[in-house]
């Protein structure tokens, strides 16, 4: 095999290329897109949906769909804002309380579906209202402004372009990706999604690969609320409220299959890369706010294309 | 036991009925008025105040601040449906969608009921019987002169927005325009940015902004809630007291950044005001007594015609500390005059 | 393509299915034990709700839960008939919203009589669904990505052709319509819905074309073997999800009197959750119209029912959560329990 066949068979090159032709195209006709403030903007706002992304493929992963990915995820943001504003938690209390709450949603979630048989599509559903309902309950929708000043600061830390936000996500991708690749749970996640019947044969614990799948995601959900949080600089009750269709949208321009069981950590994380890109070229160009919607479905369309075209030319079809 | 207990509820019971009695004024009604928002926001948290204020001060039934579950008009009109079946005689209510909750209003008319528009309005043809808001083209329209003021009349403004589909965005765009345009040509708008109105889409948007722009802007002008706390946020991140920004509402971060010069002003409206004197007016309809005047000296804006101004005014450095007072000022002198102005009373 | 479309069902139901391997009488049982099940829960929560609160079933309630169930049975139709080939719509609310501004277009801006633009919109719809069922067949992508992208699209093209300005002076008689009442409390698009039912029913039951659309759902590969042209049908099913969206859109434009760039923006749940709830499978080959409707049903009731029931304003998501958990999981005993039985009778 060549490199450029090794490469045109590699799932995520033709992400690669659509985020390369992106980011030169901006940089020749915007000066301001490579400009340090700007890169630091984009790589911050990269922060929270790559996290919720995961968060999303890991269920993708046993062939699950989470959709209390959201609700959760500002459940879990109300819930530190409440502990350090009302209770006055230190954070290293209320963080690993919310990292909790978050699995322990998740370990519901793959409770309620695995006991009850029912699809996790509607038990997530009904488990997303219930954690709007109680996220409503609490705070009536004001948010929590007082957070420790240690914490917001943390949200625009940086580094010249680098903002120190986005350190949890990469441990989160790694850990991830060490975990999907090395572990044996790891490895029995994606064998449940890929194959349920020939994964049962072999003795694969099946239920509990999925209540496992749940509860991961459940806490990276509260971990992109964290994220959320620290970014905002306050715990507002709408976080999460527009996760969802990101949450599919990234793992699954990554090739992520509905079906389950084929995952990559590195090509969601590429799409999240190229959604940033192109909401920031949105702004950086100035599109006319009638237009955003369209060009917006037309670049997917485009980034789509692409891969597919990728994958014919692999002879994957 | 049992007897004692209902005994003893007896005696509190009339006990109540006796105080109530003494303390209520002439007009004690058994109208129950529901005040209903759009859906979950701060922005209507002193709602619930201002019902219960109303409900003690005019002696009125019930006077219940109900939320609809989440912001979706269809939730909204199932909300108002509901609450007649309960018996309520009065609505109190913020449109969803200005032209949306003009059907459901038409059918509570229908049902001898009447409804207001509160905090916002609903778009003419309407049989709202008036509406008791901020006017948001005048609002959006002042906010940028006085943006353009803080810039020394001349500059390049952007324009944070709302939801795109929502009838009153176009307004705000349209008013940014007009307050613009009278520059001749002094001030020019860079672009306008909607969909700003979820927190994470707002903090992306702006922070993409600024990180594009932020040499070439000289001024922010936001006419919704949530872009204007985001956007006071990013500029003190970004220590820039050069950009003005004039924002909307008195959200704790927004006046904290006026405080501090990150923000030349906000707009201010009168969510207390709105709910105390609509509750009051609704009481009043909803009794059969009084009718709205035909001839009253009713503001005319590109929404409807029967518009009476809540209280718009802009919060600087000058005021912050006194703003509260103003608005309650107004409020009262709204409530008192309001009978005399625009009502028919038998 | 469509096999990797297949949502993969629950593993735990794979297995046990694999073990019983249902002839197809057992599965029309099944189906019709699990409709018992669902209108039997629906019943009960119609019994205490009206034993609590009388006001439930008086016919203003009726009336507004019947026009309030319409459109959310359309909706779940639309979703339904793509999920019956394995594939899914998430463009039905960008579809819907096309065709609503499309008819108020043609009727305010054209002057045509309602008829004509409400046969055009449907036929927009219908070309809007089948751009992308063809999308989808042509390019072997994913039906969740094709109509992810149009969904925004259909949306963009929308909101520039039309500068998201609402149509709010459509002739009288479509508003009219929508306050029709039949009988006392029985809305016209309620009979609408179930019409549309009826045709439904029809089509899966007795006609070639609807057994070939749930066969290519079921195992696309062997519809292809056995002559069952794949591409052909989901680009029919995708049609007719479009023009039963523009027909939702539609049913909503009577409902409110007005076309509102708005509508559609929260159908996507909705429409996911009636046909789910009354057992049409994610991974397609298996549709239930009856079961969509009691689904519907269901989440109507138990929406309707909370409000009735005063329960506290911010609370009510927690509890629509709960009692749809509980609804879920009593169908699901009822369904095991019958199981164990007639496997013991076996």
């Amino acid at each position: 095999m060549t490199l450029g066949q090794r490469l045109i068979a590699n799932e995520w090159s033709a992400i690669a290329v659509a985020i390369v032709i992106g980011v030169v195209g901006l940089a020749a006709t915007s000066p301001a897109f490579l400009t340090e403030f700007n890169l630091y903007v984009m790589m911050r706002s990269f922060c929270v949906v790559l996290v919720v992304a995961f968060a999303q493929m890991l269920t993708l992963a046993v062939g699950q769909l989470n959709l209390s990915i959201g609700a959760l995820g500002g459940l879990v943001a109300i819930a530190i804002g409440g502990m350090m504003e009302v209770l006055g938690f230190p954070i290293a209390v209320a963080l690993p309380i919310g990292l909790a709450i978050g699995a322990l949603g998740g370990l519901i979630n793959g409770l309620l579906t695995v006991r009850t048989g029912i699809n996790g599509f509607i038990i997530t559903l009904a488990t997303a209202s219930a954690f709007t309902g109680i996220n409503l309950g609490i705070t009536e929708s004001i948010p929590f402004y007082n957070l420790p000043s240690a914490f917001v600061a943390f949200g625009t830390a940086r580094l010249s372009a680098f903002p120190m936000l986005l350190i949890p996500p990469v441990i989160v991708a790694l850990l991830l990706a060490l975990f999907l690749a090395r572990t044996v749970p790891g490895r029995q996640l994606l064998a449940v999604g890929g194959n349920p019947h020939a994964a049962q044969l072999s003795g694969v614990h099946m239920n509990g690969i999925v209540v496992l799948a749940h509860t991961l995601s459940g806490l990276l959900a509260a971990v992109g609320a964290i994220l959320a949080v620290a970014q905002l600089g306050s715990a507002q009750p709408t976080i999460g409220q527009d996760w969802l269709i990101m949450s599919f949208a990234a793992p699954i321009i990554g090739g992520a299959a509905l079906t389950g069981g084929h995952v990559s950590v590195a090509a969601t994380a590429l799409a999240v890369v190229l959604i940033v890109l192109i909401q920031n070229g949105m702004v950086l160009a100035q599109v006319d706010p009638y237009w955003v919607q369209f060009l917006l479905g037309a670049l997917i369309l485009a980034a789509v294309g692409l891969n597919r075209l990728r994958a014919v030319r692999a002879g994957e079809a | 036991m049992t007897t004692r207990l209902s005994g003893a509820l007896c005696r509190a019971f009339s006990i109540a009925a006796l105080l109530a009695g003494a303390a209520t004024v002439a007009q004690a009604s058994d109208n129950k008025i529901a005040l209903i928002p759009g859906g979950p926001h701060p922005y209507f948290a002193p709602w619930e105040q201002a019902a219960a204020d109303a409900q003690k001060d005019f002696g009125i039934a019930a006077v219940d601040f109900k939320v609809p579950s989440e912001w979706k008009l269809n939730l909204q009109t199932e909300l108002v449906e509901s609450l007649v079946t309960q018996g309520y005689t009065a609505f109190g209510i913020f449109p969803g969608d200005a032209v949306g909750i003009n059907s459901t209003v038409e059918e509570l008319e229908g049902a001898g009921i009447p409804a207001a528009a509160l905090a916002g309005c609903a778009q003419d043809p309407t049989k709202m019987q008036f509406c008791l808001g901020t006017d948001v083209y005048n609002s959006a329209y002042l906010g940028t002169k006085a943006l353009i003021e803080a810039m020394g009349g001349k500059g390049k403004i952007v324009h944070l927005a709302g939801l795109l589909v929502d009838p009153n965005t176009k307004l705000r765009m349209d008013a940014v325009e007009k307050a613009v345009g009278e520059t001749n040509g002094a001030v020019s708008i860079v672009q306008h940015i909607t969909d700003t109105d979820a927190q994470e889409a707002a903090d992306q948007k702006i922070n993409a902004l600024l990180g594009a722009q932020k040499d070439q802007i000289d001024g922010l002008i936001s006419t919704a809630y949530i872009p204007s706390v985001v956007a006071a946020k990013s500029l003190r991140n970004l220590g820039d007291k050069r950009i003005k920004l004039v924002g909307i509402d008195d959200d704790p971060i927004v006046l904290d950044a006026i405080k501090d010069g990150f923000a030349a002003g906000t707009m201010a409206q009168n969510p207390y005001g709105q709910g105390y004197v609509g509750a009051y007016v609704l009481d009043l309809l909803a009794g059969g007594g009084c009718t709205v005047k035909a001839d009253a000296p009713w503001i005319q804006t590109p929404q409807t015609a029967h518009f009476i101004d809540s209280g718009t005014l802009l919060i600087s450095a000058a005021n912050i500390a006194s703003y509260k007072d103003d608005l309650k000022k107004i409020t009262s002198d709204i409530q008192s005059s309001f009978k005399d102005k625009y009502l028919d009373c038998k | 393509m469509t096999a990797t479309e297949t949502l993969n069902p629950d593993p735990v139901m794979t297995v046990a299915d694999a073990n019983e391997a249902p002839a197809r009488r057992g599965a029309f049982l099944a189906e019709s034990g699990n409709l018992i099940g669902l209108a039997a829960i629906v019943l009960i929560f119609w019994v205490v709700l009206t034993s609590l609160r009388p006001g439930f079933i008086s016919n203003f309630n009726l009336f507004t839960l019947s026009r309030s169930l319409a459109i959310d049975i359309v909706i779940g139709f639309s979703t339904m008939v793509v999920l019956a080939t394995g594939g899914m719509n998430l463009a039905i609310g960008s579809i819907g919203v096309c065709a609503v501004m499309a008819a108020g277009f043609l009727m305010q801006g054209l002057g045509l009589p309602p008829l004509v633009a409400f046969a055009a919109a449907l036929a927009l719809g219908a070309a809007l669904g089948w751009l992308n069922g063809f999308a989808i067949v042509r390019s072997g992508v994913n039906s969740f990505i094709i109509t992810l992208a149009s969904a925004s699209l259909y949306l963009g093209a929308m909101l520039i052709l039309s500068k998201a300005v609402t149509f709010n002076e459509l002739p009288a008689a479509v508003a009219d319509f929508g306050k029709l009442r039949f009988g006392g409390f029985v809305s016209p698009l309620l009979i609408i819905a179930l019409a549309i039912g009826a045709a439904l029913i029809v089509l899966f039951r007795f006609t070639a074309l609807g057994r070939e659309i749930l066969a290519a759902g079921a195992n696309p590969r062997a519809a292809e073997l056995s002559g069952v042209p794949v591409g052909r049908v989901v680009i029919i099913a995708h049609t007719l999800s479009g023009a039963l969206a523009g027909a939702a859109g539609l049913m909503l434009v009577a409902r409110l009197g007005a076309a509102m760039p708005s509508i559609g923006q929260d159908w996507l749940l909705p429409s996911f959750l009636a046909p789910v709830l009354g057992g049409t499978l994610l991974s397609g080959g298996a549709v239930s119209v009856i079961g969509t409707m009691l689904g519907a049903l269901l989440v109507t009731t138990i929406r309707s029912g909370l409000l009735v029931m005063q329960v506290g304003n911010f609370w009510l998501q927690l509890f629509l959560g709960v009692i749809l958990l509980a609804a879920v999981m009593l169908d699901r005993y009822r369904g095991k329990v019958a199981e164990r039985r007639s496997l013991g009778r076996r």
